[in-house]
């Protein structure tokens, strides 16, 4: 019996609770592939020590903002009726690491596998080509009646516990401590939040990068000995 | 009656799956010997079949690496997935990252004017009860060798008693180990409750042919529609007291191990 049989497509006519979604959108046990991502953790290991809540908080100040921004575009995008393909394109030239758009089409590819079982196929035809990630989930979170505030939450929290859990496989530590680290990020976490939601147009993503991640993330894509795809 | 389970009891379907390629995994534990079967299938049947493989290691592409470089197929047919330390998962619990990979390749070669007849899929040296979902591959081959030592065959586990085939591999060290080969495989015949084993050898060519002939078979069953993907489960077999409706998915062409001499 597979995955398939067990779980027939969402019927339209039956909505999900959003708060259900959000909940699912952001369980680690979504079949997204999330166990080969680190956020960027391993190379940045390889490159020397990491104080991981420093590394968080640089994250959800520079590139995770970026991804919130795009997907709360997405979702307001897909809300007015206005084209994905330019929130995408506004993402890409805000995110200058070849391998980290790899990475991100990757993911929303993952997540496009299970959109037809969330919300109706007549949107996922929405979606561009090679959709990356926070434009798929800006499109489920305005389908599913997410706002515009847990739609930028799930990013920042997702990427959050992406690094605490890829550091818990890399430098082992008491996982209490580790999701001490998880919670002392949410006042961060509501930084982006706030600083994200009311975006309404592509042109309004914030361009915050960091070069550092950004160098890493091609290093890594090179090197031939990695756990972590990302 | 109506088998008050019967509501979440999913029932298996036939494989779907007309034209795209077999998905043929193989696992085992580490250095059992599962890239270089892989190698030898290729060097094989790369001249009558197109072949794709998809490697899963613990760092990155060390197998993709060496079966690229064996020199068997086209560097490109080979792609490595990372597992995040988890290989486990990404073979069973969550096989994304393989079915894209898988999807990929066929996609790359459908754009290259050839179409995949067979992608092999190879877990990352785990440990016994490693196996592959079977929504990711529609057969599996679960490589044991005989340095890992006489018993295990006997001890079982899911892969080991119900993959679709059990290869016990290196049979040419049986004596350089201290082991009896033809009693490893008879114990591996009797775990398996007469289910399909090779005894392996690359130098053995009678066991090459035997090797070949069971994956012939298996492209053939695919082919024509036959082959119902099985999972050799993490559980203990388990029997119902004959309710209707739990057909489990058992493969109805075990093609036994055909006779040979040597
Ligand atoms: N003597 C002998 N050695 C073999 C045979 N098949 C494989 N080997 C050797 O066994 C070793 C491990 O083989 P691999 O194919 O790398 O094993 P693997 O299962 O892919 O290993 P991991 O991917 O690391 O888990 C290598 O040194 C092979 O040359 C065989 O039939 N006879
Ligand atoms: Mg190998």
């Amino acid at each position: 019996m597979t995955p398939r049989d067990l779980l027939p497509p969402m019927a339209s006519e039956r909505p999900l609770h959003p708060e259900a979604l959000a909940l699912l959108l952001a369980d680690a046990r979504l079949p997204v592939a999330g166990h080969t991502q680190s956020a960027g953790l391993e190379p940045a290991l390889v490159a020397g020590p990491v104080d991981v809540p420093a590394y968080v908080a640089l994250r959800l100040r520079t590139v995770t903002r970026t991804e919130a921004a795009t997907a709360v575009v997405a979702r307001a995008a897909v809300l007015g009726g206005t084209s994905l393909e330019a929130v995408q394109d506004a993402w890409a030239v805000r995110t200058p690491s070849a391998a980290m758009r790899r990475t991100s089409r990757v993911m929303g590819r993952a997540l496009v596998r299970l959109a037809p079982r969330l919300v109706a196929a007549e949107h996922v035809a929405l979606l561009p080509c090679e959709p990356v990630r926070p434009v798929v989930l800006g499109l489920l979170a305005a389908v599913g009646g997410l706002d515009a505030a847990t739609t930028a939450r799930i990013v920042g929290y997702d990427d959050i516990q992406t690094v605490v859990a890829a550091a818990l496989k890399l430098t082992p530590l008491d996982p209490a401590e580790a999701t001490g680290w998880v919670v002392r990020a949410f006042p961060a976490l509501e930084g982006l939040v706030a600083g994200v939601v009311d975006l309404a147009c592509p042109e309004e993503i914030p361009a915050r990068n960091a070069p550092v991640i950004e160098d890493h993330a091609e290093r890594h894509a090179h090197t031939t000995r990695r756990l972590f795809s990302a | 009656m109506l088998d008050p389970q019967a509501d979440f009891q999913a029932h298996t379907h036939p494989s779907a799956a007309g034209r795209r390629a077999l998905r043929l995994g193989i696992c085992g534990p580490v250095g059992t010997g599962k890239s270089s079967l892989i190698m030898l299938l290729c060097s094989r049947l790369a001249a009558t079949l197109e072949i794709g493989v998809v490697t899963n290691d613990i760092y990155t592409d060390e197998d993709a690496r060496m079966i690229r470089a064996a020199g068997v197929l086209d560097p490109d047919r080979v792609v490595a997935v990372e597992t995040g330390a988890c290989p486990h998962t990404a073979i069973r619990d969550d096989i994304t990252a393989n079915l894209i990979a898988a999807e990929d390749l066929e996609a790359d070669v459908l754009s290259a004017g050839a179409a995949l007849d067979l992608v092999l899929i190879e877990s990352g040296g785990d440990n016994l009860t490693a196996t592959f979902s079977p929504a990711l591959v529609d057969t599996q081959i679960f490589v044991i060798d005989v340095a890992g030592g006489g018993d295990v065959a006997r001890k079982g586990g899911p892969g080991i008693e119900r993959a679709d085939l059990l290869v016990v591999n290196k049979t040419d060290l049986a004596p350089y180990v201290g082991v009896d080969a033809v009693q490893m495989k008879s114990d591996a015949v009797a775990a398996r409750g007469g289910g399909p084993v090779v005894a392996l050898s690359r130098t053995d060519e009678s066991s090459v042919e035997e090797l070949l002939t069971w994956v012939r078979g298996q492209l053939a069953a695919h082919a024509g529609g036959v082959l119902v993907p099985s999972d050799p489960g993490p559980m203990a077999p388990h029997s119902h007291a004959g309710g209707p409706g739990h057909s489990h998915a058992e493969s109805p062409t075990h093609s036994h191990a055909h006779s040979h001499t040597h």
